[in-house]
């Protein structure tokens, strides 16, 4: 008893300050002001209609409550009491909260300059637009009686075995369906591999027809960044080499595209179709001349220098000093796009067509060299370095060759980012490019190119649909890496090769040595 | 932190090593020449020379405070605490939120604020705060980042670092607004004070808060020094460094000293942080990056993982990077290309730092 007490005060210590952080962030108003929206409860911020912000209470307490109850779910007065004291401790913690930031707004303190999302109207609507007292009570209410209804809801799944009969339902299902005709059909067809393959070809083909000025835009952000991907996971996922500053890269292949062909600072002008390739070289240059001396470096001394490297560029790019050569802060403007045989290519879907193509090609070209000899050799390198140099392996030559590849992506990548927005400048080169692809890696799962693409759909395409969460993004950034890092490190869709690495130590039936501390020197 | 003393190596002599040393030669001639030449042109006095060396160490004091941080914990988990610059900024916050709470608070006796009236209380709450709030911030983070990705490949938990100093960064700026706040320091810390020296027929401010920062980052490096080396608690640390495994055989909680030198790094750092603060005048979301990255470039000038290492790679980062643009002639707002020109230096040349330890392949 005295154990699921002290449980379930722990639990609700933990969810407290969880859900006091999510009002101090101004996420539970605006997770409201969205649920409003999408369930037309005619509830935000501005009408001041709290329904919404209850339901996210509820909600959390619902949720809090049924974990609490986990500590023994085997008789009902268990589930109770854990999760009354769970719910107890929310609902005292996040009520305390409210009626100290009430009381402080009350007295017309204006908290707005410490706090940026606790201003008036946010408080009134924590207060469910009541005054003070009973809106705290009603705070405390919501966290009370949801918690323990909660614990009291995960007691009954669990004495119904709800949990294993949906699971077994959902398994039936999914064998019927893959055992169906249709589909044992489709999977034996050497040809459907094909149909499949038309099908997705038609719908990248046909989609940029369909989507207006704005999401072709979106869409050709996202494909920039596919292409980037796919240049790092050659670095990073195949090669295993961990660069940070591969927004360098990126920055030289726009500036390349810049500087030769817009009419200031350096009027050269010369067309489009061989500036690209100049920056693709340009860039994969760079990558060699920064290769040489740093790859000799392993795993995270190998990460800084390289994100020095990128800082370094960043700051040359804006500084004074060379801003007669690069265009200073300003950038640079007016950079001259392509044409097609006569065609001038301008418009936003034009420029998505040649995303696309430019992330065809990559795709074509990564995979045959990922399945190659020096794919292979990439892959022995990234599992054991010395290993692979007992086998013959140059590992040097290949690193660089891995590191040179990847930038000449990047390169390929910045020129066509500067060539569509017809300008750039330090703004466009900053660190979060490299931490967002490196993301969209990990996201997607490493040395995976449906991974690539997945990765960057979510991290750079979600945002542009969930537009009021622009202000969280780079927060649930952060948080997703962390998240993902400790639950699914491999990412969603993984190289297979990487999952059995990473999940190596589960099939081991006693622990290693390395388990307990890491590795020793 | 392991005292291992330096092996010579006598490997053959090969072409890398030539290139190195044709490329240092190289180097320094260009040095010297250009320092002669910027001594004989006279564009800046003598006073000026001093005012840069001086800004330099202070700079470098909070350097050497952060790079504890980084040695202090690679030491132990040969990782990068990458999140360690957001403590710092964490602890930046909470002396400014002190500061600002003491402002609003009158005190009948004097007319003035709580915080003009009891300076030094002021400033000592400030710290205590700060460092506490920071330390709190280290725990949790290694609670919630670290400890669950012990074991993992090495990539996993610097990601992971990378991802909880995202978040950090973000979190002060949506919690706190974007804008850049102005510390409020007490009246006899008033940023412009401080001691006037003549130098050379000019006068050369050395600031109150300059000299508070200095001092007391030395203070405190020199107690952390005593704590790790001197006392039995230090001993478990360096047990813990050397071997996990036999020092858990010893009785050793490693768990316990994992989270404890996240504790006191972040207290560190919090301190730092408030220095930053209390010094330099300007914080916002962003502020402890930079720093840390420098920092991080400080430990590894020192030998990462050696304490020593790290302050005299704090304090040379912050006089090199506040004397060198003068010296190579350049913008000064190329100074940070001077730090991190540095830390690529260093890593391919002297991997090893400038006192550190020949590290063997596995931790490199």
């Amino acid at each position: 008893m005295k154990d699921l007490i002290k449980q379930g005060l722990r639990l609700g210590l933990v969810f407290g300050v969880v859900i006091i952080f999510l009002i101090l962030f101004g996420l539970t108003t605006t997770l409201s002001d969205i649920l409003g929206d999408f369930v037309n409860l005619d509830s935000n911020t501005r009408t001041g209609n709290s329904s919404g912000l209850m339901i996210i209470f509820a909600i959390l307490s619902l949720w809090a409550g049924s974990r609490a109850s986990a500590a023994d779910r085997s008789k009902w007065k268990s589930a109770l009491v854990s999760g009354a004291a769970a719910s107890l401790v929310i609902g005292l913690f996040v009520a305390a909260f409210i009626l100290l930031v009430g009381f402080l707004d009350s007295k017309e303190i204006a908290m707005r300059d410490y706090l940026a999302q606790l201003d008036h109207l946010s408080i009134q609507f924590l207060l469910f637009g009541r005054s003070l007292i009973p809106g705290v009570l009603m705070t405390f209410g919501i966290f009370f009686f949801f918690g323990i209804l909660g614990a009291l809801l995960a007691y009954w799944f669990e004495a119904k075995n709800a949990g294993e009969v949906i699971q077994k339902q959902v398994f039936i299902l999914k064998e019927k369906v893959l055992d169906s005709k249709l589909v044992t059909q489709y999977k034996e067809n050497p040809i459907s591999k094909w149909i499949g393959y038309g099908i997705l070809g038609i719908v990248v083909f046909l989609m940029p027809q369909f989507l207006g000025k704005y999401w072709n835009y979106a869409m050709g952000t996202v494909g920039i960044y596919v292409l980037m991907g796919l240049g790092l996971n050659i670095v990073v996922g195949l090669a295993g080499l961990l660069d940070l500053g591969y927004v360098a890269f990126f920055a030289i292949g726009a500036y390349t595209a810049g500087l030769l062909t817009a009419p200031a600072p350096i009027a050269l002008q010369i067309g489009f179709w061989p500036v690209l390739i100049l920056s693709v070289v340009f860039a994969a240059f760079a990558g060699i001349i920064l290769g040489i001396p740093v790859l000799r470096m392993r795993g995270d001394y190998l990460a800084i220098v390289t994100l020095g490297f990128g800082e370094i560029i960043r700051v040359l790019i804006r500084s004074d000093m060379m801003s007669p050569y690069l265009g200073g802060p300003q950038g640079i403007r007016d950079i001259a796009g392509p044409s097609f045989f006569g065609l001038s290519i301008n418009t936003e879907k034009a420029y998505l067509y040649l995303i696309i193509l430019a992330i065809l090609l990559t795709i074509v070209f990564t995979n045959s060299l990922q399945n190659s000899r020096v794919g292979r050799a990439w892959m022995a390198m990234r599992e054991d370095e010395t290993v692979a140099q007992a086998m013959g392996i140059n590992t040097f030559y290949y690193k660089l060759m891995a590191f040179a590849t990847g930038a000449a992506f990047a390169g390929l990548g910045g020129a066509l980012f500067a060539a569509r927005n017809q300008y750039t400048g330090p703004a466009d080169h900053t660190l979060m490019v490299s931490i967002n692809v490196l993301c969209l890696l990990i996201v997607g799962g490493m040395g995976s190119i449906p991974g690539v693409i997945i990765g960057a759909f979510v991290l750079k395409g979600l945002p542009e649909i969930l537009r009021e969460l622009e202000l969280y993004r780079l927060l649930v950034f952060g948080a997703l890496l962390v998240i993902m890092m400790i639950i699914r490190p491999e990412g969603i869709w993984p190289a297979p090769r990487r999952r059995m690495e990473l999940h190596e130590k589960e099939l081991e039936i006693l622990p290693t040595d390395d388990s307990l501390v890491g590795k020793e020197g | 932190m392991s005292e291992t003393k330096p092996k010579k190596s006598t490997g053959r002599i090969n072409s890398f090593t030539i290139i190195q040393a044709i490329i240092s030669v190289l180097f320094l001639a260009f040095l010297s020449w250009r320092l002669y030449n910027v001594i004989n042109s006279g564009v800046y006095g003598p006073d000026t020379w001093v005012r840069f060396a001086l800004s330099g160490l202070i700079i470098g004091s909070v350097y050497a405070l952060i790079a504890i941080g980084y040695t202090l914990v690679y030491g132990i988990l040969f990782m990068i605490n990458f999140a360690h610059g957001e403590i710092m900024m964490i602890g930046a916050f909470s002396g400014y939120f002190v500061f600002e709470a003491l402002k609003s608070v009158p005190v009948a006796a004097t007319g003035l604020s709580f915080l003009d009236s009891y300076q030094i209380i002021s400033v000592v709450l400030a710290f205590i705060v700060g460092m506490f709030m920071a330390a709190l911030s280290g725990y949790f983070l290694e609670r919630i980042a670290y400890r669950p990705l012990r074991g993992a490949p090495r990539l996993i938990p610097l990601i992971s670092a990378i991802g909880a100093s995202i978040f950090l960064q973000n979190a002060a700026q949506v919690m706190f607004g974007p804008k850049r706040r102005t510390y409020y320091n007490p009246m006899s810390l008033s940023r412009s004070q401080g001691w006037r020296i003549p130098i050379g027929g000019e006068e050369v401010i050395l600031t109150y808060t300059g000299v508070l920062t200095f001092v007391l980052s030395i203070f405190l490096l020199i107690a952390l020094y005593t704590l790790v080396m001197r006392t039995r608690y230090g001993r478990s640390m360096r047990a813990v460094a050397e071997n996990k495994q036999t020092a858990a055989l010893m009785g050793i909680d490693v768990d316990r000293i994992i989270s404890n030198t996240f504790i006191i790094s972040g207290a560190l750092g919090g301190a730092a942080g408030v220095m930053w603060g209390i010094h330099n005048g300007i914080i916002y979301h962003y502020v402890g990056f930079i720093p840390g990255l420098k920092a991080f470039t400080a430990a590894v000038l020192g030998g990462i993982g050696n304490i020593p290492g790290a302050m005299v790679g704090g304090i040379f980062l912050g006089i090199v990077e506040s004397l060198g643009p003068a010296v190579l002639g350049i913008d000064f707002q190329l100074k940070d290309v001077i730090a991190f020109s540095i830390l690529v230096l260093v890593l391919i040349f002297r991997p090893s730092g400038i006192m550190g330890e020949v590290l063997s392949e596995e931790k490199v």
